[in-house]
């Protein structure tokens, strides 16, 4: 059973104690974990704890499978993803695409949505011109920066 | 009585739930996709059951996924957290077909109260006053219905609840839009594009009151004040409501209790209201019948752990608790920590945080589950951990939230840190009693 | 055979055996309220009015928001509140309209069973106190037949005390409680069945303390009769010493013995393991298996009090008379009326018995205490008193001053005193506490609710640190963890 060795309100009542000396850090090291409570701010009487955690296991989640970004070719423009997040190119499940290939743009034109921690990002074109591919898939998970699609721009 | 009990959740909720379940003596199961698998939560639990890839669609939000997680890991019970499958009855009701407890209210409840337009009427039944508006079963009736009530209005999701899939509309031009952006943001929270439209109050105060039901009983453990939002979204919370009349507060409670005694409610929910500012008049919105994000700040000045009385609710107990043992003390104010960068519109910002300093000290409580060298993937929602502090009254509640912040250091990873700092700075903020256009003001 | 419950006595009747004063916290019981809960146990022996005044001289705990916190985490097992009937903190005797304002509050505040425990086994007293309690609510009211060694206490005497009870639709259950662990295998099996003779129906529970090694024995003899519902135990650390038969071990024996136990061996376990490693923690004994004592069936005083006598006589320079003294605590006891050995009684006779053998000659020289119990103001006693001693000890001018002493004020007169605006549970501490004391516990506020044994040595330990003189650097390694401390730039 994972019992954790101190609980948060054991770390309210270590500052508690702590608070009256004049100890600035505390460190404390397990298998599992590691705690450091700091007394920011010189150490006078009055200065204001913080506490800071590291946990010896894998910390934070699994690799997550992207879409790579690639190199451009000559003549054409990227769409780049503005952040990291799943790639749309309809504004909803079953509607028209944004765009297909052929479509002419603009710079604000509306090319696809990027869905980041439950929030729809729009994708601006941010280039005049017409679209030529699609590089990424509908619903993949892409990187911040990774390319969407390639432009080429009106001369 | 509940023996295993898997907890179909994330992040800092699941860490919350394993803690009290833990010390009830219960063996727990998390239940973590793909990304979630060394998560801490899923470290501290007992044990930990992958339910799916990482898309929530795929993991967390998957019924089929979820149940037979649950299944082949023997639990009695399921919590499911908020969000999620939460409110989702076909969950709880695949969830005791698999001859689990759900723990939360039962299916009429939540079926009552899942779909907003329908907990409209269950208020009004019950004898609550609603915010004027209505259904839209189509964008045409959306646009009757605005006409009807006046802009502006909101568009609200039927099956939502945490301020998603809401949007604010100020011009009948910007209907069809918004409607279309509401209805894609709901069906990607909530499985379902349902929306309905209701007047936008413009000087309102959001207040909720934290309700107990075991079917029998309905009590009440007081107010919460949620009105700093942004679009919609919560962004610090306090407890008890501060600046409300007696009659106004009491109103509110009493009406919250009769909501919970009317559903023959089992279970711990909050009954949300709109408060008017100058008049004091209020309007139910609707009842979020699971636990909520910010039950931190009710649980500091009762002293009731709210998880514990929901797993006991839940495993057939009748409440332990009386109204005349509830006897709040001091304030407790709760600020949201979130990966989102206030200085790019609150762009959500996941990434590697390389530093994940949090205060500490008597009544200061951290709800995180974000540590030094973690990695906030952009799966998910964008809360990092909630800082809650209690004192004895609100000024000094406001001063060690000041304090809290100050020494609160989170590098990597841009956070809603810095804007919480100047809303505890902001005079109205210390004040009290502000409305939900705070946000709109602060300097 | 039988189906038996088990009623878990660890957080007072245990605690106060094993770990008197120094004992638990509202925390320390709170961390574990709800793994309790679900062990399955029918009652939990929960408080009594020393321990709620002990939690506020003590821990500055509000023992009313004790009860009631330990209500909401317990939901499923009745808490369950001792009492002499008619007495609230104080020692003198309080009105019957205080007292079901007592009862009143305990009630609302959640507890659902009370012990009438009337050393003196007066019925009228017991019936009486018990019609309060269920005026003022539902709880279960469970009569209590407090065994000791003596001519008077027969099981002819148990079973009438018993009978006349039984006539009250007041008393729901009784016990058999044997406070100094002097109940023998042998004797239970005859008196046993001579109380629920005259109970009938009602159901009877064994409370038998290890003191002397016969608890367990004596709890399972009372078991394999099958009329007892219910064993009283003590979990981990809190079980065995003075106090009650281990929990693990007596389910284990019970169900060797071919009854059924409905409890959850697991969550016994966890609780169990949570009571070792706070007992750890803070350093507090735990019950061991006792050896047989003899002597102790005769002069029954309890090792602590025997300990502080024979510390007195070393100071007078008599340790050689120590013997004498215990024979003459049996004397005194006799002449007394038999009053049963438990506080305030033996103090109270061995320090008699002292004065009787160092004084010029015996009752010379009396305490006040022993004056008020002559007097009755402990309860009329249970068979008369010696006439020659009695006259002995009247016979002095001290006597008639504490006689003349004020009664316990009524509820009237303690309502004039503090106000008809105090809320009624702080009034009803005001009334029995010294101000101070109450002052202090309000002071401190709401009580904490957490406690983690394994947190609770590095609390003590950084304690101890921070009221030293800081150091620049301190770093403490044990097998599995690392603690280092860092002084300011300060510090030498």
């Amino acid at each position: 059973m994972n019992e954790p060795f101190l609980t948060p309100e054991d770390i309210a009542d270590i500052v508690a104690i702590l608070d009256g000396s004049d100890y600035r850090e505390l460190d404390v090291a397990t298998a599992r974990f590691r705690l450091t409570l700091r007394r920011e701010g010189g150490g006078e009487a009055g200065g204001r704890w913080s506490q800071e955690w590291q946990w010896a296991a894998a910390n934070g989640p699994a690799a997550v499978a992207v879409a790579v970004v690639q190199d451009t070719p000559a003549g054409l423009v990227a769409v780049a993803a503005p952040l990291p997040g799943a790639f749309y190119r309809a504004p909803a499940p079953g509607a028209a695409p944004f765009v297909e290939i052929g479509a002419r743009v603009d710079g604000d034109t509306v090319v696809g949505i990027v869905e980041t921690m439950k929030l729809m990002n729009p994708v601006h074109a941010g280039h005049a011109g017409e679209v030529v591919a699609i590089v990424a898939d509908n619903g993949a998970m892409v990187e911040g920066g990774a390319t969407l699609m390639h432009i080429r721009p009106h001369a | 009585m509940i023996r295993r009990l898997f907890i179909a959740n994330r992040g800092e909720i699941a860490l919350r739930i394993a803690r009290t379940a833990q010390r009830l003596g219960m063996t727990t199961i998390v239940g973590a996709s793909q990304a979630d698998v060394t998560s801490l939560p899923a470290q501290f639990a007992d044990e930990v059951a992958l339910i799916g890839p990482a898309p929530s669609a795929q993991s967390y939000l998957n019924v089929e996924a979820v149940i037979a997680a649950a299944v082949a890991a023997r639990a009695d019970a399921i919590h499911p957290g908020y969000g999620f499958l939460s409110e989702n009855a076909r969950f709880a009701e695949a969830t005791i077909e698999a001859g689990m407890i759900f723990v939360g209210p039962d299916v009429t409840s939540l079926n009552a109260m899942g779909d907003k337009l329908m907990a409209r009427s269950v208020g009004l039944a019950a004898g609550l006053p609603v915010v004027p508006g209505g259904e839209a079963a189509t964008p045409e009736q959306a646009m009757a219905r605005a006409r009807e009530t006046g802009f502006p209005v909101l568009l609200k999701a039927v099956a939502g609840g945490g301020g998603k899939g809401m949007k604010r509309v100020d011009r009948a031009d910007d209907m069809p839009a918004m409607i279309a952006m509401a209805m894609s943001e709901a069906q990607a929270a909530f499985g379902d594009p349902r929306i309905y439209v209701e007047r936008f109050i413009a000087r309102g105060r959001h207040v909720e009151v934290q309700v107990l039901g075991d079917g029998h009983d309905a009590l009440h453990l007081g107010t919460r004040d949620c009105s700093i939002q942004r679009r919609f979204q919560k962004l610090v919370e306090e407890a008890p409501a501060p600046q409300l009349a007696d009659a106004t507060r009491n109103g509110l409670e009493q009406a919250a209790v009769a909501l919970t005694r009317h559903l023959a409610y089992r279970g711990a929910g909050t009954v949300e209201f709109l408060v008017d500012a100058q008049t004091g008049d209020f309007f139910f919105l609707e009842m979020n019948a699971r636990i909520q994000v910010e039950h931190p700040v009710t649980e500091a000045i009762t002293g009731v752990d709210l998880i514990e009385q929901q797993l006991l609710v839940a495993a057939g107990s009748r409440l332990g608790l009386t109204q005349d043992a509830i006897r709040p003390s001091g304030h407790a104010i709760e600020v949201r920590i979130n990966a989102e960068d206030p200085a790019a519109d609150f762009r959500p910002s996941p990434g590697r945080v390389t530093r994940a300093r949090w205060p500490a000290g008597p009544g200061i409580r951290i709800d995180s589950h974000i540590a030094t060298g973690w990695v906030i993937p952009p799966t998910y929602d964008s809360l990092m951990g909630k800082l809650i502090v209690w004192a004895r009254d609100r000024p000094a509640a406001v001063a060690l939230l000041a304090s809290a912040l100050a020494t609160l250091s989170i590098e990597g990873v841009p956070t809603t840190a810095p804007l919480h700092r100047r809303i505890a700075a902001d005079p109205r903020f210390v004040a009290g009693g502000v409305d939900t256009r705070f946000l709109e003001g602060l300097a | 055979m039988a189906e038996i419950s088990l009623v878990d006595v660890s957080m007072r009747d245990g605690n106060q055996s094993l770990w008197g004063a120094t004992g638990l916290n509202t925390a320390q019981m709170l961390a574990i309220a709800g793994a309790t809960d679900r062990v399955g146990f029918s009652a939990i022996d929960f408080t009594s009015s020393t321990h709620m005044a002990v939690a506020v001289r003590y821990f500055r705990n509000d023992p009313w928001e004790r009860i009631r916190r330990m209500r909401a985490a317990m939901p499923n097992t009745p808490l369950q509140f001792i009492t002499t009937g008619m007495r609230f903190i104080a020692w003198q005797q309080a009105d019957p309209d205080f007292m079901a304002l007592v009862y009143r509050h305990l009630q609302v505040a959640g507890i659902r069973k009370f012990i009438m425990l009337d050393p003196m086994h007066d019925a009228e007293a017991v019936i009486e106190a018990a019609r309060l309690v269920k005026r003022e609510g539902g709880a279960q009211v469970m009569g209590a037949l407090t065994f000791t060694l003596s001519a008077v206490h027969t099981d002819r005497f148990y079973a009438d005390f018993a009978r006349k009870l039984a006539a009250s639709d007041d008393i729901d259950c009784f016990y058999i409680k044997d406070p100094g662990g002097l109940l023998s295998p042998d004797r239970v099996r005859t008196l046993a069945p001579a109380v629920k003779a005259a109970i009938g129906a009602r159901r009877l529970e064994i409370h038998a303390h290890c003191t002397i090694g016969y608890g367990p024995l004596t709890s399972l003899a009372a078991a394999d009769l099958g009329i007892v519902d219910a064993v009283h135990v003590g979990v981990g650390p809190l079980g065995d010493g003075s106090s009650l038969p281990e929990a693990g071990r007596m389910l284990a024996n019970l169900k060797a013995g071919g009854h059924s136990v409905n409890v959850d061996e697991a969550m016994l376990a966890k609780v169990s393991d949570y009571w070792w490693r706070l007992s750890r923690a803070e350093g507090l004994p735990a019950g061991a298996p006792q050896t047989f004592d003899a002597s102790f069936l005769r002069h029954q005083i309890a090792g602590g009090v025997m300990t502080t006598t024979r510390r007195q006589l070393e100071e007078l320079g008599l340790a050689h008379r120590f013997d004498e003294v215990v024979a003459e605590t049996e004397r005194v006891r006799a002449e007394l009326g038999h009053p049963i050995m438990v506080t305030p009684f033996p103090q109270m006779v061995m320090s008699q018995a002292l004065y009787n053998v160092i004084g010029a000659r015996r009752y010379a020289q009396v305490s006040d205490e022993v004056l008020r119990y002559v007097m009755g103001k402990f309860g009329r006693p249970t068979s008369p008193l010696d006439p020659a001693v009695e006259s002995a000890i009247l016979d002095r001018p001290r006597a008639a001053e504490v006689a003349a002493e004020p009664p316990f004020p009524t509820l009237a007169e303690l309502r004039r005193k503090w106000g008809a605006h105090l809320p009624e549970e702080e009034f009803l501490l005001r009334a029995v506490m010294p101000p101070a004391q109450v002052d202090a516990m309000y002071a401190a506020g709401s009580s904490s609710a957490h406690y983690n044994p394994a947190a609770a040595p590095v609390l003590r330990l950084l304690k101890e640190l921070a009221a030293r003189p800081a150091a620049r650097d301190i770093v403490i390694e044990t097998a599995d963890t690392r603690l280092a401390l860092h002084g300011g730039a300060h510090v030498a």
